[in-house]
């Protein structure tokens, strides 16, 4: 599997305070239509959407086209609000979904 | 001309009389006048992209910051940071941040959908870009109004080379 997503956010933060999410994923984001060598071309491959949402409300969403490099990095920012997970899920084309879950403690 | 695939197709048979040609011109200047007024500097083409993605409304050059080299030695990924100086309230947020590069394959490169949990409008990624160009940062507020900055960046090796 060529998917793999580093997340890197605190492992606490105090109510109101704002945190930093930063995520690198790992992914070739195959833009499409180079040479196949087989006379072909390769079709487009890329992670096109990444949502994530904290405890269950939507935060974020990251529209991806081919202008977004192969293994993609994105940092965004969120109000911590409340103890509890922050799911991020990636979209990638002809429909695989990938998802990895971070978990935000609020003092 | 029975040829043609479609009438559209045909040539004309003494090439472009003179007076289509001025009729043209004119049409020409008209469009290309409206979107170079309203944002001095901007090549008509990212004019055009620009007015594509905020429906025609023009965007201020206030509020929002680019973060990205003026150099990149590399076009396969570059550093880019967008900020949006707003209090980020429920009456007062970025709604999105959209990314422009006029010279891409695929203009429109990436959109960040944020919202007042964000409390900041803060966000980086890594960008694709494909050669020495002008990359427009674009962001939508709540209000309805639109804000935009751009920034040059020289490519020395460029991303989407067939085969790189």
């Amino acid at each position: 599997m060529s998917f793999n997503a580093r997340i890197t956010l605190p492992a606490q933060a105090k109510a109101g305070e704002i945190v930093e999410i930063r995520v690198l994923t790992r992914h070739p984001m195959d833009r499409g239509g180079q040479s196949d060598g087989k006379g072909g071309t390769v079709p487009r491959k890329i992670l096109n959407r990444l949502t994530a949402t904290y405890a269950g409300e939507p935060i974020f969403r990251f529209d991806m086209h081919t202008g977004v490099s192969a293994n993609p990095f994105v940092s965004f920012t969120t109000r911590a609000v409340e103890t509890g997970d922050i799911v991020f899920e990636w979209r990638e084309d002809g429909g695989a979904i990938y998802t990895r879950t971070a978990r935000l403690t609020v003092t | 001309m029975s040829s043609a695939i479609s009438p559209r197709s045909a040539r004309t048979e003494a090439g472009i009389d003179r007076r289509s040609l001025m009729v043209g011109s004119a049409a020409g200047l008209l469009v290309a006048g409206l979107p170079l007024a309203a944002a001095a500097d901007t090549p008509p083409d990212l004019a055009q992209l620009i007015a594509r993605v905020t429906e025609g409304a023009i965007p201020e050059r206030v509020r929002i910051r680019l973060e990205i080299p003026a150099l990149a030695e590399n076009g396969n990924s570059v550093d880019t940071r967008i900020v949006v100086d707003s209090p980020m309230t429920p009456a007062d947020h970025v709604r999105w941040i959209h990314l422009i590069a006029e010279k891409n394959p695929f203009p429109d490169m990436a959109r960040f959908h944020l919202g007042p949990r964000a409390g900041r409008a803060d966000v980086a990624t890594t960008l694709r870009i494909a050669q020495s160009q002008k990359v427009v940062a674009l962001a939508s507020l709540s209000d309805g109004r639109f804000v935009m900055t751009d920034a040059d960046i020289v490519v020395t090796l460029s991303a989407c080379i067939d085969g790189g």
